[in-house]
């Protein structure tokens, strides 16, 4: 029998939605059965305007968690600390339950891709992506959340895969993660491993929150569009990551075609099943003989 | 390969410029290296296009899906992004058209309507001064006419149009047809701000700029009205700074006066008598005269 995990992340606060603009008014209309909802960062770095005072209405009725994409956590000519300020500035604004962005790098030398490019799984790319977070959580004044992104190549000198990288990474650095699953799916295809074999080497108490979201299939590759409902893949591999991390906090994520809120809410449900669903069953297993 | 080099390598593919990139992709899964490569060389356009789709939208209406895609890949090329967030791209995008397209510069103005109006989107907020301060200003000694200073909202910005670009915007704000683009003989101020949530802009006389710069640079009143007295001695300048302060006040774009004699300190909340509402009087100098009301603004 194995030994229970160490438990690092903070418990569940439940289900929730990523907030986006074309939804602000169904989010002041009435009460939307959500637990949390997450923010971008980026988004909410302006001054004023609706931005800003959408964000503390919403917020006054809403936990939220800050999720970034600009951080560049893995960016070889250091980190950005003006950008880390205004981070900083807008978790002393939100107080979020926590603050997330991806393991990967936008950026070099002052020009930034604006996309999520991926790292090589190197001995020396891990030093600097812990040394990195380190400085983060020592700014943010706590503990960061790391998101495994979705990757359309890998690189010759990798000397690891990405799920012993991110395991090492968020041991070293005692971070946690973001476990995107569609992510998890996105990239076995692209890449040809199991997504299995990279959920079961992630340690359970580390994983403070999931991604869910939808993606396009071209062919022989997917590309991680966000602009569909939840795939029936990633909704089983979700099923698998509940029965080996436990409870989580899960969301639906959804950039572009974004339908009404209601569509998105039935996604949220149908997690909240899932996990549910999961977690009794794990309940009689450990009280049955 | 050290990571800065592998990095450096990677933005220089995606910036088409000489790089060893795909010798460093591993081909698996059974899709090559370059189909590889490629989905981060388009996303990363695509994405830019995206963005400039958003904060240009009369541009891209003008130009069209591929006018505009191909325009804004051009620039994307010229001035990669620089900062850390977005929100300062597309700032170089209007100075950029003048050199990119010859004509009458009228997609350059159009642009810098698109951008004027995204900076203002989310700049400072300011708490307007309420339509009833008129009431108390008009209840002034003509003396002190001559130490009130006022404050504008923090996202009043002045510029200039060197083209009939703010009809074209209006027409294809409404999906009109746009009229066709003249350059004017003369240049046009333009000022843009944010009433609460809405950026708004206007073209206005340069009497009305020249009155806006001044006050905002922090000069008195009366001191403006000589300023506008001096340089444009045939107009009744009196009487234009009371419209236009009416008008300021209606549309939201003042935040504050002081007395600068009396207090020194700007009043964003001050005293006010609403029975004196209905007919607000202005005084400038020595003469006193009614307020007429306004126009709407453009947007």
């Amino acid at each position: 029998m194995s030994s229970a995990p160490v438990i690092h992340a903070l418990p569940s606060p439940g289900f929730g939605l990523g907030l986006r603009t074309s939804h602000y008014a169904d989010f002041l209309e009435a009460r939307r059965a959500v637990d949390w909802l997450e923010i971008i960062s980026d988004n909410y770095f302006g001054a004023g305007g609706k931005p800003v005072a959408m964000l503390d209405s919403i917020r006054a009725d809403y936990p939220m968690v800050m999720h970034g994409v600009s951080l560049s956590i893995g960016a070889s000519d250091g980190l950005d600390h003006a950008y880390l300020q205004q981070l900083k500035g807008l978790a002393d604004r939100v107080e979020p339950l926590w603050v997330s962005d991806h393991l990967c790098w936008t950026g070099l030398a002052g020009q930034n891709s604006h996309d999520l490019l991926p790292l090589p799984y190197t001995e020396e790319a891990l030093a600097l992506v812990v040394r990195h977070i380190r400085q983060v959580q020592d700014v943010l004044g706590r503990r960061f959340v790391l998101e495994n992104v979705s990757s359309y190549l890998s690189y010759r000198s990798d000397e690891m895969s990405e799920w012993q990288f991110l395991r090492h990474v968020c041991e070293e650095a005692d971070c946690l993660l973001l476990l995107d699953v569609n992510n998890i799916y996105v990239s076995s295809v692209n890449h040809g491993f199991d997504p299995l074999a990279y959920l079961h080497h992630i340690p359970p108490g580390r994983v403070q929150q999931i991604h869910l979201a939808g993606h396009s299939v071209h062919g022989d590759h997917i590309i991680d569009t966000h602009d569909h409902a939840v795939a029936e893949p990633v909704w089983a591999l979700y099923a698998a990551a509940c029965r080996h991390l436990g409870a989580v906090a899960t969301m639906v994520e959804r950039d572009d075609n974004i339908p009404p809120i209601g569509e998105l809410l039935d996604e949220v449900d149908r997690a909240r099943s899932i996990s549910t669903a999961i977690s009794n069953d794990t309940a009689q297993g450990t009280l049955s003989p | 390969m050290k990571l800065q080099q592998l990095q450096q390598h990677f933005l220089h593919y995606l910036n088409d410029a000489p790089n060893s990139l795909p010798d460093l992709v591993t081909a698996s899964a059974g899709v090559s290296v370059e189909r590889r490569l490629h989905i981060y060389h388009h996303a990363y356009r695509a994405r830019l296009v995206e963005v400039m789709q958003d904060i240009f939208e009369r541009v891209w209406a003008y130009l069209g899906d591929d006018g505009f895609a191909d325009t804004a890949r051009a620039y994307i090329g010229a001035y990669p992004p620089r900062g850390r967030t977005l929100s300062g791209f597309g700032a170089d995008f209007p100075a950029w058209l003048l050199t990119h397209f010859s004509g009458d510069g009228e997609i350059a103005d159009v642009a810098k309507i698109d951008w004027l109006l995204r900076v203002a989107f989310d700049g400072a907020d300011g708490v307007a001064l309420p339509i009833r301060s008129l009431s108390t200003l008009a209840a002034l000694q003509p003396r002190d006419w001559g130490a009130v200073h006022f404050r504008f909202h923090p996202t009043v910005t002045l510029s200039s149009l060197h083209t009939n670009a703010a009809a074209i915007w209006e027409a294809l704000n409404h999906a009109r047809p746009p009229p066709p683009a003249e350059r004017l003989v003369r240049s046009r101020a333009l000022v843009v701000w944010r009433k609460l949530f809405q950026p708004h802009f206007l073209t206005i006389d340069d009497t009305e700029a020249e009155a806006i710069a001044m006050l905002g640079r922090g000069a008195a009143f009366a001191t403006t009205c000589d300023a506008l007295a001096q340089h444009y001695p045939e107009m009744d300048n009196a009487l234009a700074m009371a419209v236009f302060l009416r008008r300021w006040i209606d549309d939201e774009m003042l935040c504050g006066y002081w007395l600068s004699a009396t207090t020194g300190e700007p009043s964003t909340n001050p005293q006010l008598s609403p029975e004196a509402i209905a007919s607000p009087t202005c005084t400038c100098g020595q003469k006193q005269f009614s307020v007429p009301p306004v126009r709407k603004p453009d947007r």
